[in-house]
């Protein structure tokens, strides 16, 4: 008996069986040139559909061997849009519409969900959407917290689920930079240099009334309890006041949005992506204070090095031999990445251990210029070492009820 | 500046410029490996706790003192516990508080805790991680709401101990508990491997594929009990 897509990711063909083929059965429901069987196509959801969610929702939605059955939102003006978008791709009703991505992480015809929420949620919708089975694409940057990331981490391993981050310019901003690095151009690589910033900051801005499209609580979710404000959860791309990214209980500013993509060009073009830095140093050249991470191998990352540009690679002594730039699965970017990857179950470009190795460099860079000093990290023990303060900066307590 | 930082939280409400407190934070970084100027900034905070200072001033302290506490704000901090409003963030500063005494405290807040503040108590206690008594999280895996057994499990889960998989072996399993009971179980059994104990994982496992797991959690237990062979 042929396998089909369906019965390969789980083993719920059976129950659909049991309903019962329909008499007339469409030829898109048996599949043609253009479209796999129904069978053969990845069920996906969506969780967060603002601004990078509504391309990642047109992304998923165009794929031929993607069906998209659920939109979440806690704003119903974005929640009923997504519905829309999708209703009308396929010329039905079908796609179901929640406010609470708990509803739709317990839907088993689900395979897959793509997650673009705020980033202090992140964690929370993955850990658990791994604990319900499904494979996630979700935008960067994946992690709020050093301990976020190696949990995360562990539950898709622990449930073997492919999980992957989405910063899509990781492979294609930096393809110069990249290409002579591994073909060997520039021999051993010694260090990288990334600009980019600010870190967010504390927010107080006053009460406004809360919109009637809008579940405050569920969009606070495990963040402290504030007031709600327009600005507070913009999804704006700003990071000087005007949205969430700017504000320390939901993003780490620029350091971590752009941060995901420049940092992660960077680990990619001196290859450690598979590490994480053992010291990060604290240093001033001209009053002006930067950070250099070194990984076991030696390879030095800096942040905002005085007289550095953006990326640019400090060349050591030796040559290295070429090797071949590692490229996306399938077709279609980073979302066809992740789609040919729930079916071979390879891993994906980004893999969650990649991406949160690469947001270990802003979590980490963040710390030392906070506690203004230099640290040692245990990528193992996933601890600082020697510096019971700097731990303590790993973790944030989630509000209640909320726990991972 | 500190003193004026700290004559502003008298009127610290959402909508003041958190400039007018930033000098506390700087307080925080500056007096890193000064005992007695620390010991001195950390009781100055925790006095303002139990002042009529607005919910956001409150807030800022306990995010101070989640850097610098220490058992002497314990009991300001444990005495917002069950604050429906402050409870969270005095869990912000307790939860990474290395003196056994935020654990006590933490302890101690759980029985008389409405629900809500009980979950997030009990996922505190999960979080440390190490030093937390097992007897109370387990006690919680009777409870009869089970988001409370719920969040239980998954605090033992995140202890991983072999005390705490023996709690779970014996926790009952409903629908509402299942997938938390399954995913904590198998975090101890992973936290076995991870310590060479492999006939430990393997039984804890098998255990899971016991009770009745979800789809999920049984792909995630033969994966399990392959890593323990």
């Amino acid at each position: 008996m042929k396998t089909t897509r369906r019965k390969f990711l789980s083993s719920s063909g059976a129950a659909t069986a049991a309903l019962g083929f329909p008499s007339i059965i469409p030829s898109s429901a048996l599949g043609n040139a253009d479209r796999p069987a129904p069978s053969n196509r990845i069920v996906m959801g969506g969780i967060g559909i603002g601004n990078m969610g509504r391309g990642d929702h047109g992304a998923f939605l165009g794929k031929n061997d993607v069906q998209y059955v659920a939109i979440c939102d806690v704003r119903k003006g974005a929640m009923n849009q997504g519905k829309a978008k999708t209703d009308a791709k396929y010329g039905n009703k079908d796609c179901k519409a929640h406010d609470d991505y708990r509803e739709l992480l317990s839907r088993d015809d689900i395979d897959a969900v793509h997650i673009a929420t705020p980033d202090h949620w992140h964690a929370q919708i993955i850990i658990e959407a791994c604990r319900h089975g499904k494979d996630v694409f979700c935008q960067k940057p994946e992690s709020l917290t050093l301990g976020e990331g190696s949990l995360m981490v562990e539950t898709a391993k622990r449930y073997g689920r492919v999980v992957s981050g989405g910063s899509q310019r990781v492979l294609q901003d930096y393809k110069g930079t990249v290409l002579r690095c591994w073909n060997g151009s520039y021999g051993k690589v010694k260090s990288i240099n990334v600009n980019v910033g600010p870190m967010s900051k504390p927010c107080n801005l006053p009460s406004e009334n809360v919109p009637d499209d809008m579940n405050w609580e569920m969009w606070l979710g495990p963040a402290p309890w504030a007031p709600y404000n327009s600005k507070r959860c913009s999804g704006s791309f700003s990071t000087s006041g005007n949205s969430w990214r700017s504000y320390i209980d939901y993003s780490g500013g620029g350091m971590t949005d752009w941060g995901a993509h420049h940092f992660g060009g960077a680990t990619f073009a001196v290859d450690v992506r598979e590490l994480q830095p053992n010291e990060v140093i604290l240093d001033e050249i001209d009053g002006k204070k930067f950070v250099s991470l070194r990984y076991p191998n030696g390879i030095e990352i800096t942040h905002n090095k005085p007289g550095v540009g953006q990326m640019h690679v400090g060349k050591g002594e030796g040559q290295r031999k070429g090797k071949e730039v590692p490229k996306y699965a399938g077709s279609g970017g980073i979302t066809g990445d992740f789609i040919d990857c729930v079916k071979t179950r390879a891993k994906p470009f980004r893999h969650i251990e990649y991406a949160i190795n690469t947001m270990a460099v802003p979590h980490l860079t963040v710390a030392a210029y906070k506690l203004n000093r230099s640290l040692k990290w245990d990528a193992a023990k996933q601890e600082f070492i020697g510096d019971a303060e700097a731990n303590r900066l790993r973790n944030r307590a989630r509000r209640e009820p909320w726990q991972i | 500046m500190l003193d004026q930082a700290l004559e502003s939280l008298k009127i610290y409400e959402w909508g003041v410029d958190p400039k007018a407190v930033k000098s506390i934070q700087d307080a925080v970084v500056a007096s890193h490996g000064d005992a007695a100027a620390r010991k001195k900034l950390e009781s100055t905070l925790a006095d303002v706790l139990s002042t009529d200072v607005p919910r956001a001033a409150k807030d800022i302290v306990c995010r101070a003192l989640k850097t610098i506490g220490t058992a002497h704000s314990v009991p300001a901090l444990a005495k917002l516990l069950h604050d429906e409003e402050l409870s969270h963030m005095a869990r912000h500063a307790l939860q990474t508080n290395d003196a056994p005494e935020a654990v006590k405290a933490l302890v101690g807040a759980i029985d008389k805790a409405s629900k809500k503040i009980k979950i997030g108590i009990i996922s505190s206690l999960g979080a440390r991680g190490t030093g937390v008594p097992v007897a109370p999280l387990a006690k919680t895996l009777t409870d009869k709401d089970a988001e409370i057994s719920t969040a239980g499990a998954l605090a033992l889960g995140a202890i991983g101990s072999t005390d705490a998989a023996k709690a779970l072996g014996s926790a009952k399993v409903n629908d509402t508990n299942r997938i938390a009971v399954c995913d904590a179980m198998l975090h101890c059994a992973e936290n076995m491997l991870a310590h060479g104990k492999k006939a430990d994982a393997k039984a804890i496992y098998g255990t899971v594929l016991k009770i009745g797991p979800t789809k999920a959690a049984k792909i995630a237990a033969d994966l399990g009990v392959k890593a323990s062979a």
